[in-house]
């Protein structure tokens, strides 16, 4: 995992994740704790290297002695913590959580340039979605092929705002951003203008490294074409911090 | 009381922020679920799925609109349930699973 310069004086703390005890820096998340000691803790808007967003609810845990549920992408451990991470009511809300993704938009696997090495595919797969129970909006998004490198295709967007994250906090540039609000929540570059003719996009593609699903992808890829690479951003980070 | 839940939720849809899964798509969805109980197209299948995602916006959003916004539906459905469920479709006796004599018999 990404350590960030360490200050001396961090404390060390004890909680207790699925039962097992595990110590850990008081400046860590839960999710980050639970990954380094290999408990899955499925997510989806949170990336090593970027901020933290929260947004998704996919990683969702229960903490003795908190009425709610709370995520653990955006939680810090403390001391005498306890943390349920796969009960069958998470199980449950995590299931519908990710039906809930397919039925938004037009996620059809079959045609997807991502198909097998999507992340909300394998969440689903992860999750145990093997149908979707409320009915698809089926609503009609566009495509942006004006980009001579990219693609952006609405259809598959998840709005996890991984690729407004990157271009804001890595590439500096700030190109992407989200417009409207609700269910009418879209992705967009500048302000709204196709994605070719953005006079801030720099062309790094650390976007479409991001993106979780086929929504941003390479220009000339066909179905089941476009692999990511999932070390890009945490090698980059790491690089950078090595300065 | 159907179109009151209704009503509200679709205020609820509207006032949504978009950032979090469960109130963006989740109220969106209640909505679409309590129009077609009010006309009179909703399913049994329909109010348990329209229950599970009460619970489920309810525990999961980020902020208090998600998470109360499932409340009139909530409250309704306790003080008149009868009022959901004399809208509903009668069950459809072709898609019932068949009881055999075997069946019966276990029964």
């Amino acid at each position: 995992m990404m350590r960030s310069a360490a200050p001396a004086n961090v404390r060390v703390v004890t909680l207790k994740i699925n039962g097992q005890a595990i110590g850990a820096r008081e400046d860590e998340t839960i999710l980050q704790v639970a990954r380094e000691h290999k408990i899955r803790i499925p997510s989806l808007c949170y990336l090593e290297g970027l901020s933290v967003w929260g947004a998704c609810r996919l990683c969702v845990v229960e903490v003795t002695g908190s009425p709610r549920l709370l995520s653990a992408c955006s939680t810090r451990v403390a001391e005498g913590m306890e943390v349920q991470t796969d009960t069958p009511r998470l199980q449950r809300y995590r299931r519908m959580i990710v039906e809930l993704l397919f039925a938004e938009r037009n996620h059809v696997c079959a045609i997807c340039v991502s198909n097998g090495h999507c992340e909300l595919q394998d969440l689903a797969q992860q999750c145990g979605v093997d149908h979707v129970r409320m009915p698809y909006r089926n609503s009609i998004y566009q495509l942006d092929s004006s980009h001579d490198l990219f693609r952006l295709d609405h259809n598959r967007c998840v709005l996890c705002t991984r690729c407004v994250r990157v271009c804001d906090e890595i590439e500096g540039a700030h190109t992407w951003d989200v417009m409207g609000r609700g269910i009418q929540c879209q992705v967009i570059t500048d302000l709204n203008r196709p994605w070719g003719e953005s006079r801030t996009c720099t062309e790094c593609g650390k976007c479409v490294q991001v993106c979780p699903t086929g929504a941003l992808v390479k220009q000339g890829t066909s179905v089941g074409e476009m692999h990511k690479n999932r070390q890009f951003l945490p090698y980059l980070s790491r690089m950078r911090q090595a300065l | 009381m159907v179109d009151v839940a209704r009503y509200f939720m679709e205020f609820c849809s509207s006032e949504s922020c978009g950032k979090c899964v469960p109130c963006r798509v989740g109220t969106h969805q209640m909505h679409e679920l309590l129009k077609r109980i009010h006309q009179r197209r909703g399913t049994a299948a329909d109010l348990a799925l329209l229950e599970e995602l009460c619970e489920v916006v309810q525990m999961t959003s980020l902020c208090g609109l998600g998470q109360t916004a499932p409340n009139p539906v909530l409250s309704t459905l306790r003080y008149f349930r009868h009022e959901y469920e004399e809208r509903l479709q009668p069950r459809d006796e072709a898609f019932e699973p068949r009881r055999t004599a075997a069946a019966e018999a276990k029964s």
